[in-house]
């Protein structure tokens, strides 16, 4: 257990070195709140002007706080498998990994740490802008924020263990199917119905939404935070119910997760793949 | 024939070839892949997508679905121009071949052009599915009857465009790791300064003037009025953005071959051309 523990800080730690040490302090910052505010303020003018000068409010909290956490999905779940690619053909380190005394697979969570640490900058910036400029209100009494730190610990488990089963697919692929990995981050953006109500979505599709980790996720994080429902077809799901069955899609996707990275892992090692370099 | 015209005819024959070999290979690559035409094509649209529920979740008019669309579409050639035309002096870095580029008796320019060509013809089939799918997929409006007109302002557009990708890349030749980061930086933000799925003039004057100077700010504004006429919310008249992409055009070009030159040289002095992983 102690050796795993230290397999997931080690993990961490060079994964922060990959991460920030390119640049100054500054424009790591920079870099890290640019995309969530950019894309705050997109949808926060899109709001704007449909509802003609008067934004409208609360159709915007929602969205807001939806894209606002699904930074952790795209960052984390990408980030992950990306951290396979790097090391096997950036770096060319990932057979080091393999010959040392440890296992890849808290390695490649430290890694994942790291990913939830940089995307914590971006969502912590989001929600005080979204709250001291944008005006969305956002309820902190100690309650509310442990719910909201509850929820959000178990909806990064869930994320993080997708990230590890997407990995298990980078050890079997070459490194330019790295868009398909990206791409399932644009797929999950619309099934949860980060930005937009499931409801405006095919009835065929919501079905598929409701298979989704995140969809209950992000439902739950705009209760927490704003006080009110957004999805029509979860409002008669209450809160007990919905933590629930986020618990229990978290569950599958930790046993799926794992069984899955440990076939990938193990059919990589038997075609050789781990020092593959499929760069070009 | 004089000795000197013998010589210019035998350089430009040269370049137009590198020009043509430089688009070629993009062009073949970008279909090579199976799974890049997949994640080029289907994900994007996933993209747009989701903008386009964003604006029926609102209950916004028909319209702005089609500007979520028209963003869609020109999305695809601003993250061409980003990932393979600023940036990929620094992958051909990575890969050591920058430097047969630089012992070869082309001008880089030409490289450039031959890059810029390609990626132009390559996204565009990309660009075409996105606009087709927002059209058949979700029945967004489009005027097909104005199509012609916006179709002169899109090309002015492009030009400008890969010119600004060509003095980006000259930009991108020194920096090593950074240059990954610095790209992902250029892509959230420039879709909002450039309004890819709002009117840029939700901006308002001062913000939407600085991003004028990204090409493609005010060809999707001009695009969008010839085709959705006052619905489009312009942010200046049509009349003015057509001299204004010309000129960004003729300046891109020429800041490109001096920011070529000026790069190129103070590579070689720092000697990181051939640094890699840096």
């Amino acid at each position: 257990m102690r050796r795993t523990w230290e397999t997931i800080r080690a993990g961490a730690w060079i994964g922060w070195q990959v991460e920030a040490n390119w640049a100054d302090p500054f424009l790591f910052a920079a870099f890290a709140i640019a995309k969530p505010l950019a894309t705050t303020l997109i949808l926060f003018l899109m709001t704007k002007l449909v509802s003609g000068g008067a934004v409208g409010a609360e159709a915007f909290h929602q969205l807001f706080i939806g894209n606002t956490f699904f930074l952790y999905v795209t960052e984390v779940l990408i980030g992950i498998s990306w951290a396979v690619f790097r090391d096997r053909e950036d770096y060319e380190t990932l057979k080091y990994i393999y010959v040392a005394p440890i296992r890849f697979l808290p390695y490649l969570l430290g890694r994942g740490l790291t990913k939830i640490g940089t995307a914590s900058i971006g969502v912590a910036f989001a929600l005080a802008f979204g709250g001291l400029v944008l005006g969305v209100p956002i309820r902190h009494d100690v309650v509310t924020l442990a719910r909201l730190f509850g929820v959000t610990i178990l909806g990064l488990i869930g994320v993080a263990w997708l990230g590890v089963a997407l990995a298990g697919i980078s050890l079997v692929v070459a490194r330019h199917s790295i868009n398909l990995n990206e791409g399932l981050g644009g797929v999950f953006y619309l099934l949860c119905g980060a930005v937009f109500p499931l409801d405006v979505l095919p009835a065929w599709v919501q079905r598929i939404s409701l298979l989704l980790p995140f969809t209950y996720w992000l439902e739950l994080l705009r209760r927490i935070v704003t006080g009110k429902s957004y999805s029509g077809i979860l409002r008669s799901t209450d809160d007990g119910s919905l933590l629930l069955i986020l618990a229990a899609t978290t569950a599958a996707t930790v046993v799926g997760g794992f069984f899955w990275f440990a076939w990938c892992e193990r059919t990589a090692r038997a075609k050789g793949l781990i020092d593959w370099k499929s760069n070009y | 024939m004089s000795r000197d015209r013998q010589d210019l005819r035998e350089r430009i024959v040269m370049n137009l070839g590198a020009v043509t070999a430089r688009a070629s290979v993009r062009i073949v690559a970008a279909f090579r892949e199976r799974s890049w035409l997949l994640g080029e094509t289907l994900f994007p649209i996933l993209s747009m997508a989701t903008f386009v529920l964003v604006y029926r979740g609102l209950g916004a008019p028909r319209a702005f679905e089609s500007f979520a669309v028209l963003g869609g579409a020109m999305i695809a050639y601003w993250n061409n121009v980003l990932w393979s035309m600023a940036s990929q002096f620094f992958w051909e870095k990575e890969q050591g071949q920058l430097q047969l580029y630089l012992i070869t008796p082309v001008s880089r320019m030409s490289i450039l052009l031959g890059m810029a060509f390609g990626g132009m013809l390559a996204t565009t089939t990309r660009a075409i599915v996105i606009l087709l799918a927002g059209i058949f997929l979700f029945h967004v409006p489009f005027p097909w009857e104005r199509a012609p007109g916006a179709l002169g302002l899109f090309l002015l557009t492009l030009g400008a465009l890969y010119g600004l990708g060509m003095i980006l890349s000259s930009v991108f030749f020194l920096w090593g790791r950074e240059a990954w980061n610095t790209v992902t930086l250029f892509q959230e933000p420039v879709y909002l300064l450039s309004g890819f799925y709002f009117p840029v003039s939700a901006l308002g004057t001062v913000a939407a003037s600085v991003a004028g100077f990204i090409p493609i700010t005010l060809g999707l504004d001009g695009i969008r009025q010839i085709l959705f006429g006052e619905a489009a919310k312009g942010f200046i008249p049509v009349v003015w953005i057509v001299p204004i992409q010309a000129a960004l055009l003729v300046l891109y070009l020429l800041l490109a071959h001096r920011a070529l030159l000026v790069m190129e040289n103070l590579g070689k002095r720092e000697g990181r051309l051939t640094i890699r992983g840096g």
